[in-house]
């Protein structure tokens, strides 16, 4: 190998803008070579997947739409990396938050009431908050891999959601169809703007990121949760509980989960369906990764995974390009985008070929 | 690498496509463009390959008044589908199937914003001003089905292999029952159901576990050619080919196969709307309508069994023959439907009982 | 029971825990080697597909499952480079695999959905397993027994070779591994690859071992249960190996319960479902309790090895 990687001083600042962009613009020239090799009409797949989503304004609202739960499930996740603890388990939180809104909900089926959307929102953070505590009491208790435990949990909440609609929670007027009937309108969340699906979820996912960040950067929370990341033995040092900090990110990531769980099922779906789980848990860490596990680079990173969502059905309608291409596509953003991580602490530099080489 | 079916659908639809991009007016001189919604992909042999094949059949019958239809895959059941049925309304299209149950509530709630945009939804109920609802009447076709097992079965045991225990599913299981029944009182059948569409290894399993436990005849309410396979390789008696002729996988198992003609019907709504007499209505055809076929039956099925099951299809074309006419006993031995009555087609809809002959699931 | 339906339900168990066994053995040993690789699911399909294709147009199941476990290889050192080269974290990594194996296969196997193949049959004559006690040792395809040895293989490679020391050492504590000169990236790709390898024949086990067919995302979610074996197996051999069987049973059991009727036929089938995963966290639970070493994840599972840190 004639290069050779060498860690920068500090960690780069350019480097933290540049790549994703780098990566997203790579991602677009490869990938219109690639497919067109293969047979398909490949600069026009890059156009409908990135570029349509973006230039056409009816598709805007279904980018917010789509990127708000990845924002606040990314913006959770951002938190508890930062301190080093690893919840992968989202999906499942997102789930029992869902649930939990949903049981609210039903119990509530055919009240008004102002306090209804109220309650199913705190029901759904509790409910993530929850399922989350489970994975931080393993850990702090008995130092169970949290990665390991948040996963399994995940896979038990689905059958969780396949069980309860398709026994105690059926729509009794549903032809027998595994959901659970639809929810009353004061259990629905109102849409913001008339004639779009904006709804009231999307501003909340751009507070939740605003919030976290000012607590992030500004507060002793943030510093909290930073230095016991970046430095556990500092952190000891300087007073900071670490099982304090496990169930402080856990609780926070968890809780936000189910939040966007409560959102999407009083939002979007209006029910509790076996659809539910559509992986906002998993491709949140993604975009938390994305987002450099910044509040604010969530945002951005929400919305780009958005793009490639809406843009893939928009190329499936305008060139026939199926679905599984579009999952190509953003497997191959990812990967670049993975790959690009390196340069913000490393800078590629050449080296003489007699040198010790390592990979 | 691709099939060829698919690139043609592909450049066509993107020569239809292009000029047309975002919100323009269109001109009713050009071919209309319709729009086809699937839960999966058209390679599954079974569901969504008969609503594709039904797309191609009505580009074919009405050639140059319609634009290469539109197909979307793998479209989740939720939120998703919202927003894919708002995208193919904006880009012109004017007649939107939706094939899968639970797109019905965004079905209803796009079909309001875009009053000039016909929708069919498939298997659904609810309906408006410009959606329509339309199914197929399967369970025809499993009375033919059961007519055989009657016959052919030597343990008189068949097993079903279901997703969901839904209307449409447990309609299927009653008739097939019922038909086997009048062949051999004795007749028995077992619905096991595995909470998926589409697991081939978890169908084949419960085919297997069905099979060691006595059954030697099996049909299936899933979406691929799994089960039948297993039959196959085990030697029992046979199975069905469910929404497709799936004779290449099981060339001595499949002793017939339901076959889903969609293609009749989309023409004719694809042909309503160019036509302008479009309205909504509840659209249930069966083997009658051609909707419903029987597809060949095996060579190894002696001919008076054949004799049987046609005699039993040729009934319910001419109406002369309906399943579900009493005296019908639900899995209790009670009298359910009294000699002579017929349930209507509501009380098909919402069935939630097993007939006489089924092991119910707990 | 009769006799008979015991047997069946073995050959039927021991069908169902082959995928998840060699996948898991695969992903046992990348775990011991400190890397935490969440792309089997996506490794799996991209071998179902390539099995599938290479069974299809030669008929030479042999190629085929050789052919499935260099496609799976391939797949991993993307998710090597990536994390080992580049040192990106394990978990997005893993994940976006599966997103590219599932896009992949898809894409790879449009066009093949229509065409049957036929099952890798039975390694031994017929003649040996005709009575029902030799069926449930000799009526298997060979992909059974392979997965048989492997766990010996494995066992003995972990715990009696040097090679597998290193391994060993570089996932419990990757600095002294390198300080004493060992190239922890190097054992790290080795590991990648071997579970690469081994995911791409589990994918293989679907077209060749469960179902003649191609089907998109076959695997239906069994990359996930063995990643979750390799936990509730504590990270041995052989402790996978009857976990594969036991979550294999439970998956069947399922199935039989239903179809035979009975007592346990009243369990919710979404019970069934769960159960090897809360068992799992049962298992981490009390290997925990216990704090026996020897069951203890390995210390540097995901983090990225970073020596000039």
């Amino acid at each position: 190998m004639q290069f050779r990687l060498e860690k920068r001083r500090e960690p780069s600042k350019v480097m933290v803008y540049a790549t994703p962009v780098a990566a997203v613009v790579l991602t677009m020239v490869v990938g219109a070579i690639i497919f067109s090799l293969i047979g398909y009409d490949g600069v026009g797949a890059v156009r409908e997947i990135f570029l349509t989503p973006l230039t056409n304004s009816f598709k805007w609202q279904d980018l917010g739409v789509k990127a708000a739960p990845l924002i606040i499930i990314g913006v959770g996740l951002s938190i508890s990396y930062r301190a080093n603890v690893w919840n992968i388990g989202a999906e499942g939180q997102y789930i029992i938050g869902g649930l939990a809104a949903t049981w609210v909900a039903l119990a509530t089926h055919g009240m008004t009431g102002w306090w209804i959307l109220p309650t199913m929102f705190v029901a759904g953070m509790l409910g993530g908050a929850a399922y989350a505590s489970i994975p931080a009491l393993l850990k702090t208790r008995l130092n169970v891999n949290e990665i390991l435990t948040s996963l399994m949990l995940t896979y038990a909440s689905v059958q969780l959601i396949y069980y309860l609609v398709r026994a105690p929670w059926k729509d009794p007027m549903g032809m027998g169809f595994p959901q659970t009937r639809i929810f009353s309108e004061a259990a629905r969340l109102p849409t913001l703007i008339p004639g779009t699906i904006v709804h009231l979820g999307v501003p909340i996912a751009i507070v939740v990121a605003l919030i976290a960040w000012f607590i992030m950067s500004r507060s002793v929370f943030g510093y909290r949760m930073r230095v016991v990341g970046a430095a556990p033995h500092a952190a000891r040092y300087g007073g900071f509980s670490e099982n304090k900090t496990i169930w402080l990110a856990l609780l926070v990531s968890g809780g936000l989960a189910g939040m966007a769980g409560m959102l999407e099922v009083a939002g979007p779906f209006q029910r509790m369906v076996p659809g539910f789980p559509t992986n906002y848990g998993f491709t949140a860490i993604i975009v938390a990764f994305l987002g450099r596990l910044n509040p604010l680079g969530v945002i951005f990173a929400g919305i780009v995974m958005a793009i490639t969502f809406v843009g893939g059905e928009v190329a499936q309608t305008t060139i026939g390009l199926s679905s599984s291409a579009t999952g190509v596509f953003q497997a191959m953003m990812l990967f670049f985008l993975l790959a690009g991580d390196i340069l913000i602490r490393y800078r590629i530099k050449r080296v003489v070929p007699a040198a010790e080489v390592r990979a | 690498m691709t099939l060829s079916r698919r690139n043609v659908l592909k450049a066509g639809a993107a020569a239809a496509a292009l000029p047309l991009l975002g919100t323009k007016a269109f001109a009713q001189t050009e071919p209309l463009k319709v729009g086809f919604m699937l839960i999966g992909t058209p390679n599954d042999n079974g569901w969504n390959y008969g609503h594709a094949t039904g797309a191609k059949f009505m580009k074919d019958t009405l050639g140059d008044l319609v634009a290469e239809p539109t197909i979307v895959e793998n479209v989740p059941e939720g939120p998703d589908c919202e927003r894919v049925l708002r995208e193919l309304a904006q880009s012109g299209h004017k007649l939107i199937f939706a094939t899968s149950f639970g797109y019905g509530d965004y079905v209803i709630k796009v079909a309001q914003q875009f009053p000039d945009v016909k929708f069919e939804h498939a298997t659904g109920y609810q309906r408006s001003d410009n959606v329509a609802t339309y199914n197929a009447r399967f369970h025809e076709g499993r009375a033919v089905c059961g007519t055989i097992a009657g016959h052919l079965s030597k343990t008189g045991k068949a097993g079903y292999i279901g997703s969901f225990p839904i209307p449409e599913v447990v309609m299927g299981i009653n008739a097939f029952v019922l038909a086997a029944r009048k062949v051999n009182p004795e007749f028995t059948i077992t619905p096991v159901y595995i909470s998926t569409w589409n697991d081939p290894a978890k169908e084949a399993d419960a085919d297997r576990a069905m099979i060691d436990q006595g059954i030697d005849i099996i049909a299936q309410h899933t979406d691929g050619p799994a089960a039948l396979q297993v039959a196959e390789e085990r030697g029992i008696v046979g199975g069905f080919g469910q929404g497709a002729d799936m004779a290449a996988f099981a060339p001595k198992a499949q002793l017939t196969s339901i076959i889903d003609h969609w293609g009749p019907t989309y023409v004719q709504s694809a042909q309503a709307v160019i036509d302008g007499t479009w309205t909504s209505a509840d659209r249930w055809p069966g083997l009658k309508e051609g909707e419903v076929q029987i597809g060949p039956y095996n060579e190894s099925i002696p001919a008076d069994v054949v004799a049987a099951a046609e005699a039993v299809k040729n009934g319910q074309i001419d109406g002369s023959f309906n399943i579900f006419t009493g005296p019908i006993n639900d899995h209790t031995g009670a009298e359910k439907v009294a000699a002579g009555v017929t349930l209507t087609d509501a009380e098909l809809l919402s069935m939630d009982w097993y007939v006489e002959g089924v092991n119910p699931p707990a | 029971m009769s006799p008979e339906l015991i047997i069946a339900i073995i050959v039927t168990v021991v069908g169902a825990s082959t995928p998840i066994l060699i996948a898991a053995l695969g992903e046992l040993v990348v775990e011991r080697s400190g890397v935490l690789n969440l792309g089997v699911e996506g490794m799996m399909l991209v071998g179902a597909i390539t099995a599938f294709v290479v069974v299809f147009l030669t008929g030479n199941h042999y190629l085929a499952i050789l052919l499935a476990a260099a496609a799976g290889l391939g797949t991993s050192l993307i998710f090597g480079f990536l994390t080992l080269s580049l040192s990106a974290n394990q978990t997005a990594t893993g994940l976006a695999l599966t997103i590219f194996g599932t896009g992949f296969s898809a894409l790879a196997g449009q066009g093949y959905s229509a065409r049957p193949v036929t099952l890798l049959g039975p390694l031994f004559p017929s003649e040996l397993a005709t009575h029902p006690i030799w069926r449930v040792l000799f009526g298997y395809s060979a992909l059974v027994y392979f997965a048989l040895i492997m766990v010996v293989a494995i066992w003995w490679f972990l715990k009696k070779t040097r090679a597998g020391l290193i391994l060993r050492a570089v996932g419990e504590n990757d600095l002294s591994a390198h300080s004493i000169g060992y190239s922890v990236i190097g054992v790290r790709y080795l590991a990648v690859m071997f579970g690469g390898a081994m995911a791409g024949i589990a994918g293989a086990c679907f077209p060749l071992l469960l179902t003649p067919q191609w089907a998109e995302r076959m695997t239906a979610g069994r990359g996930w249960i063995a990643v979750a074996l390799v936990v509730f197996a504590s990270w041995r051999p052989f402790r996978l190996l009857a976990g594969a069987y036991l979550f294999g049973l439970v998956m069947t059991m399922e199935l039989y319960a239903k179809a035979g009727g009975g007592p346990l036929s009243v369990v919710p089938s979404e019970l069934w479902a769960a159960l090897p995963y809360l068992a799992t966290v049962a298992v981490l639970v009390l290997i925990s309790i216990r704090r026996d070493a020897s069951t203890n994840a390995p210390a540097c599972l995901g983090k990225p090895f970073l020596p000039s840190n």
